[in-house]
């Protein structure tokens, strides 16, 4: 029975074999011929399901189709741009609103963190720390803002210490990284030679050197050697990575790296996994991501505040500058110059004259008040109407019974006035810059109906200064003409009145007098005719007195004909007045 | 890019480094040389339009206070042997290291007589010295004093291994 048992089992094990060597000696091709026919139908129907589950895996597809993808758009780019860009034109308006946003918040991110770190307390602790650290401030913050940061990554080619690809977080070269690599390498060999072999035949290997900044974590595998420079404290995590990295590398680039031949190029892609270990851990403390950006916005505000306290003074400034400027409308006032350093502290440079408003007044009426004000005051003496208007004012109050009015710059007095106290306004009046000439005496009645209560040695001094200022008029005539204008009609309205003042005063001091009327001509023409003009003068001036009330029996008329004096013959167009007066008390 | 390791090999004093220094300007310091036993520079030249980066394993003379530094010619893609002309015991200990290195790879190797400045002072027959040049894919004479033949021996190099 056991023998029969055992035949059988020794049959179907002869049958076994007869089946294995149809599909898989050498008629396999048979059945793998068949497979074939089908491969496309057969692969087509799992495809996706395989690179689904092989992604799920191990992630390992994303990073095969990468570079394959990469190309596909750079080709694209070259050679169908046009199409791309259509595609893209869409898009390319919000692309550029959410770069521009982020930007800017990037920004000011930055200038908070700037801020905070420069000017803080921290800041300077900070600073001096990185000072005797001997590393740069940058360096320092980012060593106390991040946990860790996995700078650059190398991977490097075991046997010849080659360096194979790199990756920086920043985009920045490193010239000397392929001497960094060799030589790293050879310090790891260096260990590995130096120290003791462990029981198990496996060199001691390099896995960390750490200097003052940062960090190398080294993971070695059996072709390739990958290297992380990494600043802060780099967790397990970091090295986990490394080491799923190179395994991943190894899978991938098995044959490069046994056949490697100097040439890098090969390894061009592998940066997409090598950047899987640039990880970054930023101390949550120090900076969360929803921090507001305090230090910037307040820097903001306060520069906002105050350029807008700087232009609201100045503006008040300049304000307050035109107002004060108003002061040289004022008669009599000229501004030389106004410094208006703020709104309580001014200088004001001014000229004035002594009947212009007083500077403090024109302040005050102006609801103008200031804690520093500067004052410099220099007297002069102004011309304009108003201020000589003033002066006249300040005159004529003295007189109750005159007023006065201008007409065309002449200054015209109404109203009754003692023939004494006239002759001291006229000085008064001229004192001021009014010339007899800018006097107007039409309405102005002269009265000399005062008693003389004066002693007589005051009425005396009187009498001689009448005679004085009666021999002082004189009429000037045009070419031959013999007419008396308005103008010497003025003079002789004076003069009578003053001829008969002087007549009272003569009566009292007992002195006979006579008015004296001298006619001249100049010395064009017959010398006769100018005898005879000159008399017609004098004679018009006494007919004029006449009619003005005096008494032809006390005017002697008489003519000088020629005046042949060299400086005045040619103009001397005159009548001139002289009193002759004989003092009775003398003549007994 | 390409890039290639190469080593200098030879007895103390023989002038490798001044060799090397000759042909770049390094960043690293010469103390790696007693400290760990090998200093490494870089230089790009120029083949057939083609730029090889070559790293100069600059590796510590070896005499009887050092051993040979066999780890660090693995992964090599050419190596030199440096000897001084002047000295005829530095010729003995380069074909000696040259025997050693042989155990380790089987790349090209160069033979250099540096300090070609000088006058040589062999001991030796030519046949004899031919014999030891057999032993090499190519020979120089060089003068790390005066630059001479360093740029064409490098550029050599480069070449024999691209060749390879």
């Amino acid at each position: 029975m056991q023998k029969n048992a055992s035949v059988q089992l020794t049959e179907s094990q002869q049958e076994l074999e007869r089946l294995r060597t149809v599909i898989l000696g050498e008629e396999h091709h048979l059945i793998t011929d068949a497979v074939n026919e089908q491969a496309r139908d057969i692969v087509g129907e799992v495809l996706t399901e395989a690179l689904h589950d092989r992604q799920k895996k191990d992630g390992s597809i994303d990073k095969v189709l990468l570079p394959i993808v990469e190309a596909s758009v750079e080709h694209s780019v070259v050679h169908n741009s046009d199409r791309l860009i259509s595609y893209l034109y869409p898009l390319l308006g919000d692309l550029i609103r959410k770069s521009v946003g982020a930007f800017l918040s990037n920004f000011i991110e930055k200038t908070n963190q700037l801020i905070e770190y420069s000017f803080t307390v921290k800041g300077l602790k900070w600073r001096f720390k990185a000072w005797r650290a001997g590393i740069s401030f940058t360096q320092y913050v980012l060593s106390q803002t991040y946990n860790y940061r996995v700078e650059h990554v190398l991977l490097i080619h075991k046997e010849t210490g080659l360096l194979l690809k790199s990756v920086n977080l920043e985009q920045q070269s490193q010239n000397d990284i392929d001497l960094i690599s060799s030589m790293l390498s050879a310090i790891n060999d260096f260990v590995g030679d130096s120290f003791q072999t462990s029981k198990d035949g496996q060199k001691e290997q390099l896995q960390t050197v750490s200097t003052d900044s940062f960090k190398l974590l080294i993971r070695s595998g059996p072709s390739a050697i990958i290297v992380a420079a990494v600043t802060g404290n780099p967790p397990q995590q970091v090295s986990e990575q490394l080491q799923i990295t190179l395994e991943e590398i190894h899978r991938l680039y098995i044959d490069e790296l046994d056949h490697f031949d100097g040439d890098s190029s090969l390894f061009k892609n592998a940066e997409n996994q090598l950047r899987d270990c640039l990880l970054t851990e930023e101390i949550k403390t120090e900076l969360s991501s929803n921090k507001k950006p305090w230090f910037a916005w307040l820097l903001i505000t306060i520069v906002t505040i105050f350029i807008a306290f700087a232009i609201e003074s100045g503006y008040q400034r300049t304000q307050l500058k035109k107002l004060i400027m108003n002061i040289d409308q004022q008669p009599g006032i000229v501004v030389m110059n106004i410094n208006v350093k703020s709104e309580n502290d001014i200088t004001l440079d001014v000229m004035r004259d002594p009947n212009a408003i007083p500077i403090e007044q024109w302040f005050n009426s102006h609801q103008l008040s200031f804690k520093s004000l500067n004052l410099i005051e220099r007297r002069y003496r102004s011309l304009s109407p108003e201020i000589l208007n003033r002066r006249v004012e300040a005159i004529i109050s003295h007189y109750p019974d005159l007023s006065f009015h201008w007409k065309n710059e002449q200054l015209s007095l109404l109203g009754n006035i003692d023939i004494i106290k006239y002759q001291e306004l006229t000085t008064q009046l001229s004192d001021i810059g009014i010339t007899s000439r800018q006097l107007q005496i039409q309405q102005l009645s002269l009265d000399n109906s005062n008693d003389f209560a004066q002693s007589t040695d005051v009425n005396q001094q009187i009498f001689k200064d009448l005679i004085g200022k009666i021999s002082t008029i004189q009429l000037n005539f045009e070419v031959n003409s013999n007419q008396v204008t308005p103008a010497m009609q003025m003079d002789l309205k004076l003069l009578a009145e003053q001829f008969r003042y002087l007549i009272k005063l003569a009566k009292q001091l007992n002195i006979n007098i006579g008015l004296l009327l001298m006619g001249a001509s100049d010395n064009s023409g017959n010398r006769n005719t100018n005898k005879k003009l000159s008399m017609m003068r004098a004679e018009s001036a006494a007919i004029e007195l006449t009619h003005l009330g005096l008494n032809r029996v006390q005017m002697f008329v008489t003519s000088l004909g020629q005046i042949d004096i060299e400086d005045v013959k040619n103009t001397s167009r005159k009548v001139m007045f002289n009193v002759i007066y004989i003092d009775n008390k003398i003549k007994d | 890019m390409i890039k290639k390791k190469i080593c200098l090999l030879g007895a103390s004093s023989v002038g490798k480094t001044s060799l090397v220094k000759q042909f770049v300007e390094g960043i690293f310091n010469e103390k790696y040389l007693t400290s760990i036993g090998v200093k490494i520079d870089k230089k790009i030249v120029s083949v057939k339009q083609q730029e090889v980066q070559l790293m100069l394993w600059d590796i510590e003379g070896y005499d009887r206070y050092n051993v040979f530094q066999g780890k660090y010619i693995r992964g090599a893609s050419a190596y030199i042997i440096v000897v001084d002309q002047t000295r005829n015991s530095s010729l003995q200990e380069g074909i000696a290291i040259h025997a050693l290195a042989r155990n380790i790879s089987n790349v090209p190797a160069i033979l250099v007589f540096n300090k070609s400045d000088l006058q040589a002072n062999w001991h030796l027959e030519d046949s004899q010295i031919n014999q030891y040049i057999a032993l090499f894919d190519r020979q120089f004479n060089t003068s790390a004093k005066t630059g001479n033949n360093v740029e064409e021996m490098f550029q050599a190099i480069a070449e024999l291994t691209l060749k390879e």
